[in-house]
């Protein structure tokens, strides 16, 4: 009903056409720091491009910038240029012909493949061989852990592989007198929504699999021995009360508090953390730890936020020049700066102009560095199906110790094949 | 002439145009969603009854409504016990009336979310209130939001805690009604206080006792915030009510034809447990 309703009021607004010369309409995400760089960059643009004008807004307002969107596309109210999407829903709106195809504009190729490597081309190539979005800025989930925590028992690195962590967390465990666990190594969040997975199995099975898929050319590609790993590794920590079953969310910063020596989580850790953290606080990341047998530097999660031209844009050309200028050097370096979040370029820990910066911010060192080994979601119509059964198996196996890994990863696949034939 | 014949319309036009907006309109698309797949971006599909058919076979549906059940089978008798014992009470004469009658309506004015969050403090595991206090005694930890056999009446005993005031004071309305005069004449006829209470009292707040029993039934079949916060349908899906269930069709996978089947299934069998309850529960006075 609540669709219903906004669906009908976007309509409403709706009722005008758009003409060419009608202004190009720029969404941003709605957080303080983007909004701020998203309105630098286009009054820079206006002052220069009098004639080709863009109107900034950010996203407006709703349960989820998502549904936001979905009500837009439906009430033909989308914004020209959106620039908070997720990897993973841009394949839908291709498929319906919401989305220009970018690859079909003058000099795209050439400015993809000088921005990203061709790995991330290929990541963000469609199923029909075009390109819908632009690769724009990432968030590497990586493990955040407590530096007094591991000294105190006598790690002077990170734990790197499955059994390192996993003798880390029998020392770092810890039980008061009556008998209550009061720490652990880490915490993973037991609830069963689908994008909960994004800090715990993807980036997990990513790491193992040397970043491999969850959905290739259609089909089930997670019934392998990484998946099945990954699962018993994340179970061997439930079963042996290494994280708590609990959900620590409602009480005070497990992490800050030192109730948990590490956590799977983003750059956006680091201003939480900084600001909230205890007097003689000390943390790092690192990346997640791997197989015993592991070889190499481990993929992870990327959080993948990219831009998109939507079909309702009266300018295609102005926008791809805008799009151009938004994500040059220099303003990826203000984005950088602003935002703290990643712009996805290749030349990220290369390019002495954002080296300056992560010298100046070496907590975000890491995740510059790991930017390489970042994957985004597949390229998938029913994604959010997909990440729904692994999430069922993993309560199921990884929580609850009810099957085994090799069930869970099995039960996964097999439903997710039938959703892909329907 | 024309004038006062307008004039009643006019009156009733606010309502008329929310009526439309926001309940006829949103009942008639999603009733013609039934029949059609639609994901909201695509154009929307005639599929004809094949919602239906995968309803039938989607046991996390039965599953969830056999959740919902559970849920109303422990909070509905707990509820009218716990507000009719209270509301007897804070229908004596006893000080402080107007604070109690106050304290034990807070909870429902609280908002659900606050009182979730509250209430996952004190049933955690490891650190939460109850299980401290029950190992002062020797009593081991009980797994109230882990373990899935016990989950679903957790959350049954919070929702009562928040919604109880409410009821109490329906209860106290019936409560003032009843005659004076009948306990009197008991009296002299040497009536036992739980003889007055079942031949009088409850017998005359019947009507209170079916609209209690009504309004607790349709809100306990809308359980939606209490799992979404606390457990998120979990464990192993054992609080996964109903109306979770066709939220997250809805939502999360955007399966908008298919929420609309749920949605309208599911007030039916709503609509067949209050015919039921109105031909047990309601009798006259």
């Amino acid at each position: 009903m609540i669709i219903a309703v906004s669906i009908a009021s976007f309509t409403i607004s709706s009722c005008h056409s758009k003409t060419a010369n009608e202004k190009l309409v720029y969404w941003s995400s709605n957080n303080t720091e983007e909004i701020q760089f998203g309105k630098e960059v286009i009054q820079e643009w206006n002052k220069n491009h009098p004639d080709n004008e863009i109107v900034f807004q950010p996203v407006p307002e709703g349960q989820s910038s998502e549904e936001v969107i979905l009500a837009a596309v439906v009430g033909k109210t989308t914004p020209s240029i959106y620039g908070n999407m997720w990897q993973g829903d841009v394949e839908q709106y291709a498929r319906a012909g919401k989305l220009i195809a970018l690859d079909t504009l003058p000099g795209f190729n050439e400015f993809i493949y000088s921005r990203c490597d061709s790995s991330v081309v290929k990541e963000v190539t469609s199923i029909d061989g075009h390109i819908y979005q632009l690769p724009w800025k990432i968030n590497p989930i990586m493990m955040i852990y407590n530096v007094d925590i591991f000294h105190e028992i006598g790690y002077d690195k990170p734990p790197r592989t499955y059994s390192e962590f996993l003798r880390a967390a029998e020392k770092i465990k810890k039980v008061d007198k009556n008998g209550y666990s009061v720490r652990w190594i880490g915490y993973v969040e037991v609830l069963v929504t689908w994008w909960q997975r994004f800090f715990d199995f993807y980036p997990f099975y990513l790491a193992a699999s040397n970043g491999g898929h969850l959905i290739e050319k259609g089909n089930v590609a997670f019934n392998n021995k990484y998946a099945i790993e990954t699962f018993a590794f994340l179970k061997t920590l439930f079963d042996n009360k290494y994280l708590p079953r609990e959900r620590l969310s409602a009480r005070q910063d497990a992490f800050l508090s030192s109730a948990i020596a590490t956590r799977f989580t983003g750059p956006w850790e680091i201003s939480h953390a900084d600001k909230f953290k205890p007097e003689g606080f000390h943390y790092d990341f690192a990346p997640l730890p791997v197989p015993d047998d592991f070889i190499g530097e481990p993929y992870t999660y990327g959080d993948t936020k990219n831009i998109v031209i939507f079909n309702t844009c009266p300018n295609v050309t102005t926008a791809w020049n805008f799009l151009k200028t938004m994500l040059s050097e220099k303003n990826d370096y203000k984005f950088l700066r602003i935002t703290s979040q990643l712009p996805r370029r290749k030349d990220l820990i290369s390019n002495a102009l954002f080296l300056k910066y992560f010298e100046e911010h070496p907590k975000m060192l890491p995740f510059a560095k790991q930017s390489k080994y970042v994957k985004g979601p597949d390229i998938s119509e029913i994604l959010k199906e997909v990440f729904d059964m692994i999430s069922q198996q993993f309560e199921a196996c990884v929580v609850y110790g009810k099957i085994t890994p090799e069930q869970a990863v099995n039960e996964a696949a097999k439903a997710t094949q039938l959703l892909l034939l329907k | 002439m024309k004038k006062t014949k307008l004039t009643p319309y006019l009156m009733i036009l606010p309502y008329v145009i929310f009526f439309i907006t926001f309940i006829s309109f949103p009942v008639i698309f999603s009733f013609i969603l039934m029949f059609h797949k639609w994901n909201i971006i695509a154009p929307m599909q005639f599929i004809g009854l094949s919602n239906f058919y995968h309803l039938f076979h989607d046991s996390l549906f039965f599953k969830s409504l056999l959740n919902t059940l559970i849920f109303l089978i422990v909070h509905i008798p707990l509820q009218i016990i716990i507000a009719l014992f209270f509301a007897v009470m804070l229908n004596q004469k006893i000080r402080f009336i107007g604070f109690f009658r106050a304290a034990y309506f807070l909870p429902v004015i609280v908002s659900g979310v606050v009182v979730t969050i509250l209430w996952q403090q004190l049933y955690g595991f490891e650190s939460g209130m109850l299980n401290r206090f029950l190992s002062a005694f020797g009593i081991a930890k009980v797994g109230w939001l882990e373990d899935s056999n016990l989950a679903m009446m957790s959350i049954a005993i919070m929702a009562t805690w928040k919604n109880v005031g409410l009821y109490i004071i329906l209860f106290l309305a019936g409560l003032q009604t009843v005659p004076n005069y009948l306990y009197e004449a008991a009296d002299l006829e040497g009536a036992t206080s739980w003889q007055k209470f079942r031949y009088i009292t409850l017998p005359m707040i019947n009507p209170t006792v079916f609209m209690v029993v009504i309004l607790s039934t349709i809100g306990g079949f809308s359980l939606f915030i209490e799992p979404y916060v606390m457990t998120g349908g979990g464990p192993l899906n054992s609080t996964l009510s109903a109306v979770l269930y066709i939220y997250k069709q809805g939502f999360f996978f955007y399966h908008m034809g298919y929420a609309s089947t749920l949605g309208f299934f599911f007030a039916g069998i709503i609509l067949v447990v209050i015919v039921i309850q109105k031909k047990f529960v309601e009798r006259d006075a």
